[in-house]
């Protein structure tokens, strides 16, 4: 397993390069993915968005957070601003000297746009996918994220939930309320969570890179799409139609379609060719 | 059954860990999510060690690109042991 120690921790890492690789001479941009919060690691984009990414020409890195997936778990560092240290180490400690394409899902849209305020050289773009960190929605999503969390928390440790999972034989649930029950009882994250404040209007306006919101029309996120464009100078919104947080999952092709069609060239060109016998879903041009 | 097959089989199983397969036997059938129960992280940590083994061609994030989440989880043993096969061909 591909570790990178940076800040202090050990992030699990993977990178992925372009299929057909990079010819002599072209320089494809550098995608790195940022997932969401507790039940999330880098397989949801690994899953997802990162297959089209180097299919499209781009190279991907993708990396659990901290205490998520593979990564260390530490007893404390959870919070957006902590999040982007992480990041900017890692970047550093992986080589990376480039500016970069952050795409971030849900909290880690706001570990992205927290990395592109804090180290503006770092980053080239920000996609924000169902992210929670504009305006009045985000911080009513927190509030009952805080809440769920809290509820969670107390329940796998007092109903033994990953013992019960596992005295019935369910591996892969036992394995994850493991792995909710060591973030929730055993660090700081719902108290970090706690502290958190959506970006304001004036972080908002900082923002210098490009920035594509995409939101679920259902979402109770999407009111944040507003904020954005009132504040960000840059900034594309997309909305998708029929669904709520779930976009990344649910709409995989649509939201990688939108994601290839704003990332520069040769991202934004498909050049696909295949041997498996995988069904194909080219990215279309959806906007 | 190939010797691919029993190459791919074998890295399941490192990646699984043996006491939990004491009871299952890996066939062609065997589902990831359904029959053995892989998380998803572990699917990651699968095609990592495929490529190690492989190259750079067995690689997962191009195998399912497209692929919605069910048809993923549904992936077989086998069939992964094809795309592998596939993959290795000279034309491929």
């Amino acid at each position: 397993m591909p570790v990178i120690s940076a800040n202090g921790v050990r992030f699990h890492v993977q990178r992925l390069e372009p299929e057909p690789p990079a010819g002599p001479g072209s320089r494809p941009p550098l995608v790195v993915f940022v997932h969401g919060l507790v039940m999330d690691n880098l397989s949801s984009f690994y899953y997802t968005l990162a297959g089209p990414a180097i299919a499209a020409g781009a190279r991907v890195l993708l990396y659990d957070l901290r205490g998520h997936g593979r990564s260390e778990r530490t007893p404390s560092g959870y919070t957006a601003r902590d999040g982007a240290a992480d990041l900017a180490a890692l970047l550093d400690a992986a080589g990376v000297t480039e500016p970069v394409y952050l795409v971030g899902n849900s909290f880690g849209g706001v570990v992205a746009a927290r990395l592109a305020i804090s180290a503006p050289e770092r980053v080239a773009g920000l996609a924000l996918i169902e992210a929670s960190c504009a305006g009045a929605t985000a911080a009513a999503w927190l509030e009952s994220m805080i809440n769920t969390l809290s509820a969670g928390a107390l329940s796998l440790e007092y109903n033994r939930v990953a013992e019960v999972f596992g005295a019935a034989g369910q591996r892969k649930f036992a394995r994850m309320a493991l792995t909710a029950d060591g973030l929730l009882n055993g660090t700081s994250l719902i108290e970090d969570l706690a502290a958190e404040r959506p970006l304001d209007a004036a972080e908002l306006a900082g923002i210098g890179c490009p920035v594509l919101a995409v939101y679920g029309e259902r979402s109770e996120l999407a009111g944040g799409a507003e904020d954005l464009r009132r504040h960000v100078r840059d900034c594309r919104v997309e909305i998708i139609g029929g669904l709520a947080h779930t976009v990344l999952r649910d709409a995989t092709e649509t939201t990688s379609g939108i994601l290839l069609g704003w990332l520069p060239r040769p991202a934004a060109a498909v050049p696909v060719q295949r041997a498996g016998s995988a069904p194909t879903r080219r990215a279309g041009g959806a906007r | 059954m190939s010797d691919v097959f029993d190459e791919v089989a074998a890295i399941v199983r490192d990646v699984i860990g043996e006491d939990f397969l004491l009871e299952q036997e890996l066939t062609r059938d065997t589902s990831f999510s359904q029959d053995l129960a892989l998380e998803s992280i572990e699917f990651v940590e699968l095609s990592e060690k495929l490529q190690e083994r492989f190259g750079q061609r067995a690689n997962l994030a191009t195998f399912i690109a497209g692929m919605d989440i069910d048809a993923i989880m549904d992936i077989t043993v086998g069939e992964l042991a094809d795309y592998i096969t596939a993959q290795l061909a000279p034309s491929a």
